[in-house]
């Protein structure tokens, strides 16, 4: 039987995001790890290796495929109701106990998480993608600045399409990988999954370099919302969620910052499920940081308001959700407050039409 | 790390094999700085093997495959005979 790691090694193409060191070892910058990889090694990730003094990255297929509402992501300052045409490889450059993408992000290196390749040109995707009337084409489900070379490759096409283009990312990137995806990326949603540097190592990162990568994302004016997993015993503190929230406001006030609730998953099973309470806790003190635009997310229902989008100038409410649905949406073509006229930051389509799906579904791909 | 309340830090241990091996493979296979001493330390010389940093490991593994003498183990995977290793390796660098 062919083996996982044999059916990746054999969809590669030479990358992009590398520098030859001495010997054959080679430096490749795809993520904020900056492998040293010696000549018949993989990185980090398992996915980019050295064959023959070369970076070798994954190439011509998707692991998964589905059609989800683009407020799942989340983006919620994303023409709201959109259908995001999400695909995703193998492999993540971190190993959070608590992923809930483990099944992808963990397939090289738990037997137990099995997400099988299908073979796929980006010109294939992209038709899909049209055809089932997607706005927009995320990389998620595994970390996308691991498999960049593919996004880009799916990307051109997807703007060739007219369609919006996203990453959902551990934001564990190098100034060289934001560079390669900015002519074709839109969207960046960055997870910030705590704000102690030795949480961090235990999901096998650092801090620092998502602390700068948030920072550029936003300078280099991809539009930027971030989430932060709130886990209690892990995160939850009241000193690191202001530290989070403060971080933020002083990149800028408009970053959407949206605090969802954990569930038990993986291998963490320790912690309780996150409260609504605590969410709501978690929400207040990012207002109280300064952040304009606060959700909570992942307790449809349960949260008050904190999954609707109000003014920020008059509290006016512009979009209404349950979950990811949008029960109501009242913000002007032209993007702003019908009320006040504030501006509201985000990607707005002229219009709201009605939601192209208020669930993911699985596509029949053609 | 399977739970969020345990103290103690994950980590690869490098053990006996290293003991005047001092490859420094690992060294170059890092990819956050955490094995030491290197070459050009001037403890180098005198030090009997390397040592992981227990605290600025990332537990990323990139170290095992590189090592010759097959010298370094995940925590929970070092053999019962070097769990003293573990110890020797956060106590180089006063953990």
């Amino acid at each position: 039987m062919v083996t996982l790691a044999e059916t990746l090694a054999q969809n590669v193409r030479e990358g992009e995001l590398w520098v030859p060191l001495e010997g054959k070892r080679i430096r490749c910058y795809a993520c904020g790890h900056r492998c040293p990889i010696f000549e018949g090694q993989p990185g980090v990730c398992k996915v980019r290796f050295n064959r023959n003094g070369k970076l070798w990255v994954p190439w011509g297929y998707v692991a998964s495929v589905q059609c989800d509402p683009i407020e799942k992501k989340p983006f919620f300052h994303v023409r709201p109701g959109a259908l995001a045409f999400s695909f995703g490889m193998l492999g993540c450059d971190l190993h959070c106990s608590y992923c809930q993408n483990w099944v992808t992000s963990q397939a090289i290196r738990d037997p137990r998480a099995v997400a099988p390749p299908r073979r796929m040109a980006p010109e294939e995707l992209v038709r899909n993608a049209v055809e089932l009337g997607a706005d927009a084409v995320v990389s998620t489900y595994n970390e996308p600045l691991i498999t960049a070379e593919w996004a880009v490759a799916v990307f051109r096409e997807a703007r060739k399409a007219g369609l919006l283009t996203g990453f959902v990312s551990n934001g564990n990137a190098t100034p060289e990988v934001l560079e390669y995806l900015r002519p074709w990326t839109d969207l960046f949603k960055v997870d910030l999954k705590s704000f102690d540097d030795r949480q961090y190592r235990r999901l096998g990162g650092r801090l620092q370099p998502i602390l700068d990568s948030l920072k550029l994302i936003h300078r280099m004016s991809f539009w930027l919302e971030v989430v932060t997993l709130v886990i209690p015993g892990f995160n939850d503190s009241d000193g690191e969620l202001r530290q989070m929230a403060e971080f933020l406001v002083g990149i800028s006030p408009d970053i959407p910052w949206h605090v969802t609730a954990f569930h038990k998953d993986y291998e963490m099973l320790d912690p309780d499920n996150t409260p609504p309470s605590a969410l709501v806790h978690a929400a207040e003190i990012g207002r109280r940081a300064g952040l304009r635009y606060v959700y909570a997310g992942n307790l449809p229902g349960r949260v008050g308001n904190l999954e609707d989008t109000c003014c920020a100038q008059c509290g006016e409410r512009l979009i209404r959700r349950y979950g990811y649905r949008i029960l109501d949406y009242r913000i002007t073509p032209g993007g702003c407050c019908p009320s006040c006229s504030a501006r509201v930051p985000g990607v707005w389509a002229p219009s709201f039409r009605r939601q192209a799906a208020e669930r993911p579904f699985l596509p029949m791909l053609a | 790390m399977k739970s969020t309340g345990d103290n103690c830090n994950m980590a690869y241990v490098i053990a006996e094999p290293c003991i005047g091996t001092k490859d420094t493979a690992c060294v170059d296979a890092c990819p956050v700085d955490c094995i030491h001493p290197k070459k050009d330390d001037p403890r180098f010389e005198q030090e009997k093997m390397l040592y992981i940093d227990p605290v600025e490991c990332i537990d990323c593994g990139a170290c095992v495959p590189v090592c010759p003498v097959s010298a370094i183990f995940v925590l929970e995977d070092l053999p019962e005979k070097w769990e003293n290793f573990a110890a020797e390796n956060a106590a180089y660098f006063g953990r």
